[in-house]
């Protein structure tokens, strides 16, 4: 009796599907919270699990950014600096989140590792992202993390300043000083000296040597002069010289601050930035780094958050930064904990 | 010796004890996540104030301060600060309840709703006399109501069973 392709069973098809289509509609919007409520039931750890993990990924790539910056900039103040403390070599014990506080006033999390796993209080708790806090409270197989967040919460940091445009004015030897020449250049390229680091070479000094590149040979177009008796520069002369912008002056600037916690429903703030000529203004999106030191809960340059308001203040008074932080502490999942020290609550062994 | 903890089990505190154990439990896991507007619903101190509404004000500030202090071991804070605060909550409420005449189940809903207010209100002061900074402000006003308003719906049921795990042991045979 099913002809295929017949018009008559198509057309009988077609019309149910007319009538019968609105029906269904109905039937699928009433029935439709049973099903998600079954569905929440079954699938409910699976999507939990796949949340945190997708979380994750989103913390780690936006802390991944705001780290990127604050590695590029570290980068040129290695090379000016030849060498910096960095967080290699510093162990760490990575717990899971398993509750946050029931209080409305306390921002805390637990997590499932304690004592047993090396943990004490002070240190140093972070994700993917960056920091979160501190370890508060320590016991066998638990500790509480007070997050950034908390009222209580402070610690010492570091606000690396993106350098300005610089502008550079140069006078060639024996022209009037009208005839100054002014370029504004909008980059940040910086041309180093050739130098040679003399790592391995008996009798260095770690940190102190910087040998010019006077051992090398000379450059196409370079010319190699006695020092002293020829060249702009020579004792008792007048210095009209070339004026050069030294490389160290494109360096990300700094300035260290106290981090404080103002409560859930506020960005934590950094107070005690001194406003001094060569920092310059702070700028929006400036990372904001630990600072670290003898006496500070945590090493230098764990990546915080970056700057997203400032409140200027008048007079001697130092602008006020709002931040926001790198991690988002609304969803911890995986944590690590440094198992750091600072030098001055290191117990000294008889 | 077995008259003794039969004795202890009907004494009404301990009955408390362990009505406030599973009250605890329930605010550490179901309402901890439950954060309707961001604000973690407190029913430890509705437990507090349900207490006083159940057995008046003297009752209410022992079985406050109990219920307090089962909270203080699973919180961060100055322990007894929550104590101290569902003490004087539960008094507040014992209190109140007596200045009613003829209460009916309204009243002790917002009796309950003010009471657990109250006690939001008291405890960021209390934590700031113990040297907690920047808690106090007006999102404290906020949680309050908040608080106070999810109370409201639950105070009933609390009280009832505040009332009967208050009962004396002689009663309760």
């Amino acid at each position: 009796m099913d002809l295929r392709g017949s018009s008559v069973i198509n057309f009988t098809r077609s019309a149910f599907g007319v009538v019968f289509r609105p029906i269904e509609s109905a039937t699928k919007v009433v029935t439709r919270p049973l099903g998600n409520a079954w569905n929440g039931i079954t699938h409910y750890n699976e999507v939990v699990e796949e949340n945190n993990r997708l979380n994750d990924l989103v913390a780690f790539s936006e802390g991944s950014t705001i780290s990127a910056i604050a590695s590029v900039r570290e980068a040129q103040e290695l090379l000016s600096l030849n060498g910096l403390p960095t967080l290699a070599g510093i162990s760490s014990c990575t717990a899971q989140v398993v509750g946050q506080s029931p209080s409305n006033f306390t921002q805390t999390v637990e997590i499932n590792r304690g004592s047993e796993c090396g943990l004490k209080v002070g240190m140093p708790v972070l994700n993917a992202a960056g920091m979160i806090g501190k370890i508060t409270d320590v016991y066998n197989k638990r500790s509480v993390v007070m997050l950034l967040t908390d009222p209580g919460y402070s610690l010492a940091v570091k606000v690396v300043n993106i350098p300005a445009p610089t502008t550079t004015t140069t006078a060639a030897p024996g022209t009037v000083v009208g005839d100054t020449t002014t370029t504004t250049s909008t980059t940040t390229t910086t041309t180093l000296p050739r130098v040679t680091t003399t790592t391995g070479i008996p009798g260095f000094v770690p940190g102190v040597t910087i040998a010019t590149s006077s051992t090398l040979a000379p450059l196409p177009g370079e010319v190699t002069v006695p020092v002293g008796d020829v060249g702009p520069n020579q004792p008792g002369k007048s210095t009209s010289s070339e004026i050069t912008v030294p490389p160290g002056l494109d360096v990300p600037l700094r300035e260290t601050g106290a981090l404080e916690g103002r409560g859930i429903s506020r960005t934590p703030i950094v107070r005690f930035i001194e406003n001094q000529p060569r920092f310059g203004a702070v700028r929006i999106g400036s990372p904001i780094i630990s600072a670290g030191g003898a006496t500070s809960l945590a090493p230098p340059d764990i990546v915080i958050g970056s700057v997203s308001r400032i409140v200027n203040r008048t007079g001697t008074l130092g602008p006020i930064l709002e931040v926001t932080l790198a991690a988002n502490l609304k969803n911890l999942n995986f944590v690590r904990i440094l198992l750091y020290q600072p030098s001055s609550e290191r117990v000294v062994a008889p | 010796m077995i008259e003794r903890v039969l004795l202890l089990a009907e004494n009404r505190y301990a009955r408390l004890i362990l009505v406030g154990l599973m009250v605890l439990s329930l605010q550490t896991t179901v309402f901890n996540d439950m954060r309707p507007f961001g604000v973690c619903l407190q029913v430890m101190v509705l437990l507090a104030a349900s207490a006083g509404l159940a057995r008046g004000s003297d009752v209410g500030a022992i079985a406050g301060f109990i219920i307090g202090l089962l909270y203080d071991l699973v919180l961060t804070t100055p322990m007894g600060l929550c104590a101290a605060v569902f003490a004087i909550v539960g008094y507040l409420a014992g209190v109140g309840q007596s200045l009613v005449y003829e209460p009916t189940w309204w009243t002790r809903m917002l009796l309950g709703s003010i009471a657990s207010a109250i006690g939001m209100i008291l405890l960021p002061i209390a934590s700031t006399v113990t040297g907690a900074t920047g808690i106090l402000n007006v999102r404290v006003l906020f949680v309050a109501l908040i608080v106070g308003l999810f109370n409201a719906v639950l105070s009933v049921p609390a009280e009832r069973l505040c009332r009967w795990a208050l009962t004396e042991p002689a009663a309760v045979r």
